[in-house]
């Protein structure tokens, strides 16, 4: 075995790597031991090896630091390349971590000095990309060296492909490096990575560190790159301090923005977890912070596909109402959220999930949550995952509005109050503020109503998704065809009556707007005062408001399968926002507002002086179509027959401020499919042109 | 002596399920204490205070007795010993 490199003596064998043989040798010269790595004779190598491990003796030799392994010299004997390093005893932090993971002292002293090595490493504008447990060797007295900044490339980087290629994953452009366990979803996407990518693949390895399991799993490189890309990582064992919890959090955020920006201010997070200490009185309580099951005697329901599920918020929690097709029973789960207002509610059903959102404001701020199984357990945010930034200077009152896109499996958005849209690209796993209309020139002069200043329906085109529109009371209609990168008033004929320029460009108190699948350019529009219809995707507005006992209101909703068909709730008027007579009436529409019907068999007629808000009004997508609406002294009435009859679903909940439906296990394709082959829509829109 | 944060039940998913949190350090203000918790536990960071870093309209800090609304806000002086209790405000509907 002893051969001679130089002045290395090669004494025997340590192991192999992807690129690399590193074996134990002796500096003759020096009289030291040192690990010699040479490079391997496989034809990838030799295609990419050599380059390559330059490179990295590059990269390693500009870095001088007591938690990375020192680069010695670079050796090319006669086209072999060898890089003499720093011989490292110990144990790789694979090896310790085990099956059960480290005792949190070890993980925190562990993770801040591969925090140095990285902060570090960065200073240098060397990034590793291809940090993980095997490349982190611990020594007998605890001393961390990271390894093999095999894979680093200085910044900014030169993309350079064929720099970077170990195996392909589904889904991505091209070829990605570095084990894929740890490899953040930037680099999945085809984005290149800088230091912050290294900050998630240390979130990794602390989440590994801390409970012997990888945070993204998966038996095929596809399932792990979906894991990564949309998956929240599983919560931590109830041993993992809340503080440690919540740096890997941020470390393993989706978006490189919402991590840490430095690794020495995850270095810095973990010194302060490690020097801290928490006394109480009481025995930790609460498995994790991160989900919480929700309990306090909460009934749980049991739903099955085709199952109709109510979603009901109120303003002292949510609720949830589950019935068979036949809609003529219902079994009620909550609440859930005790005491905080619930205002949006929304169900995912894209890509398999059954997801539940709910919006949840008290004093203590204002929070998404979601379920994954039909409310038994909530996901309960250490950091709010809805907020300003900084530099807005405001703060989130309320989230009124989520909204599951139509298109892409990932998009999200919210509409919150101060009016802002913020929008999700990964699930509702992380969120940004949309500041193309955060900073469009009409904001500073739109102006709060009643409810405050909200941004409180969002509409995506279901056939131009790059089509968007917003509702603001009040600062009215808002509308984007790219995506959100540029926002248009679009409110020319809605009436404003509280102020002297009875038509301006912007300022209308929009209550709510609707719009139907099969017919995207067609818009109906509930003002405060006024009901509208636009044809031309909201460039101009009719009145169509003739028939309706009063044309003030807030509530609206669309016929899911018909897109001449609406129904309002209209309330007496500004003063008086109570059923006109003390009649509880629907009226509808189906024929996109020439004439209007009301819809009270089953209703109270005498004495119901009620209010049905803005998100109060829902459908499900059935054939004949659940139409329901709950009011605010905590009543949901339901009709499975399009609005014929209706029924009392529950009474004395608290004040109801939105409702939604859902068919569960339909899939939206589908619907929309059965919707086309069980209405002709070409047949009922002539009908509705000669009707006016 | 430490400075010590008592929490209303409702926060103490986020404290590790204690309603006592001690910090280290020697903070010199409420503000310096707050940032102290927030490493320890960063949960209750967004729940006592908004984006813009005041306190929560219906959320009241005292140190020992006093609200600190009255006495200089986030910059109230604290020394060590200090207990500093989060209580959410009389309000609501």
């Amino acid at each position: 075995m002893e051969q001679l490199i130089g002045h290395y003596r090669v004494t025997g064998k340590i192991g192999e790597g992807g690129m690399g043989v590193v074996y134990r040798a002796h500096d003759e010269v020096l009289n030291r031991d040192v690990a010699l790595k040479v490079l391997a004779d496989t034809p990838l190598i030799e295609s990419l090896g050599k380059d390559h491990l330059l490179h990295e003796a590059r990269a390693g030799s500009a870095l001088n630091h007591p938690n990375i392994c020192t680069v010695y010299e670079v050796i090319d004997d006669e086209g072999t390349l060898y890089i003499a390093m720093e011989l490292i005893e110990g144990k790789s932090l694979t090896a310790l971590i085990g099956q059960t993971g480290l005792p949190v002292e070890s993980v925190l002293r562990y993770g801040v000095q591969i925090a140095a090595a990285l902060a570090h490493a960065h200073g240098r504008r060397v990034v590793h990309h291809d940090l993980k447990s095997a490349n982190v060797v611990v020594t007998p007295d605890g001393l961390v060296k990271v390894l093999d900044f095999g894979l680093a490339r200085r910044i900014p980087a030169e993309a350079s492909a064929d720099q970077t290629m170990t195996f392909r994953t589904p889904g991505s452009p091209g070829e990605v490096s570095g084990t894929l366990f740890y490899m953040p979803p930037e680099i999945l996407r085809g984005e290149p990575g800088d230091a912050r990518s290294d900050l998630w693949a240390l979130g990794v390895v602390l989440y590994e560190a801390a409970s012997g399991e990888l945070p993204f799993r998966g038996k095929t490189a596809f399932e792990i790159s979906s894991a990564i890309l949309n998956e929240m990582p599983p919560p931590l064992p109830s041993r993992i301090p809340p503080g440690l919890w919540a740096i890997i959090q941020r470390s393993l955020a989706k978006q490189p923005s919402e991590r840490y920006q430095q690794a020495s201010e995850v270095k810095a997070a973990l010194e302060a977890v490690e020097s801290a200490s928490i006394t109480g009185a009481q025995p930790a309580s609460q498995p994790t912070a991160y989900r919480t099951t929700v309990s306090r005697g909460t009934r749980q329901l049991r739903i099955n596909n085709g199952d109709v599920l109510l979603m009901v918020g109120t303003t002292k929690g949510a609720f949830l109402l589950r019935s068979t097709s036949k809609r003529s029973r219902w079994e009620v789960a909550g609440p859930y959220f005790h005491g905080h207002g619930v205002y949006a509610m929304a169900y995912d059903d894209r890509e398999g999930r059954h997801r539940l959102w709910a919006s949840t404001s008290n004093y203590w701020g204002t929070f998404l949550r979601s379920s994954d199984d039909f409310g038994r357990t909530w996901t309960n945010p250490i950091e709010a995952n809805v907020k300003f930034p900084v530099d807005c200077g405001t703060s989130l009152s309320n989230i009124w509005q989520i909204l599951v896109g139509n298109q892409d499996g990932q998009v999200m958005y919210c509409g919150v109050e101060p009016a802002a849209l913020f929008e999700s690209r990964d699930s509702g796993g992380t969120w940004s503020l949309v500041r193309s209309l955060f900073d469009h020139p009409h904001r500073p002069r739109w102006t709060p109503g009643n409810g405050g200043l909200a941004l409180h329906t969002i509409l995506q085109d279901p056939v131009n998704p790059q089509r968007i529109y917003i509702a603001i009371s009040a600062g009215g209609v808002y509308r984007s065809d790219d995506g959100g990168s540029t926002w248009n008033a679009r409110n020319r004929g809605i009436r404003v009556v509280y102020q002297p320029e009875k038509y301006p460009e912007f300022g209308q108190c929009v209550h709510k707007i609707v719009l139907h699948r099969d017919r995207p350019e067609r818009l109906f529009l509930q003002n405060h005062w006024g009901l509208y219809r636009s044809d031309d995707a909201g460039d101009n507005w009719q009145d169509i408001a003739g028939g309706v006992p009063s044309d003030f209101g807030f509530a609206m909703a669309m016929h899911p399968h018909d897109p001449d068909c609406v129904y309002v709730l209209p309330v007496e008027s500004d003063e008086f926002r109570c059923t006109p007579d003390g009649r509880l009436r629907v009226f509808r529409t189906r024929n996109a507002g020439g004439s209007w019907e009301a819809l009270s068999r089953g209703l109270p007629q005498k004495g119901a002086y009620e209010t049905v808000l803005r998100d109060g009004m829902t459908v499900d997508t059935l054939q004949p179509a659940g139409v329901y609406f709950g009011t605010r002294s905590g009543q949901v009435f339901g009709s499975s027959d399009e609005g014929k009859t209706w029924k009392s679903v529950i009474s004395g909940l608290p004040s109801i401020v939105c409702v939604k439906a859902v068919v569960i296990g339909e899939p939206r394709a589908a619907r929309s499919e059965s919707r086309r082959t069980r209405r002709p829509v070409r047949a009922k829109k002539k009908r509705a042109a000669r009707g006016r | 002596m430490a400075i010590a944060f008592q929490v209303s039940a409702a926060l103490r998913p986020f404290a590790g399920g204690r309603d006592r949190v001690e910090i280290g350090g020697s903070p010199s203000t409420v503000a310096d204490a707050l940032e102290a918790l927030w490493i320890l536990c960063p949960g209750l960071r967004d729940r006592i205070l908004t984006e813009e870093g005041q306190i929560r309209e219906h959320v009241n800090l005292f140190v020992g007795q006093e609200n600190v609304r009255y006495t200089g806000g986030l910059a109230t002086p604290i020394q060590a010993g200090t207990e500093i209790s989060v209580f959410h405000a009389v309000s609501g509907g």
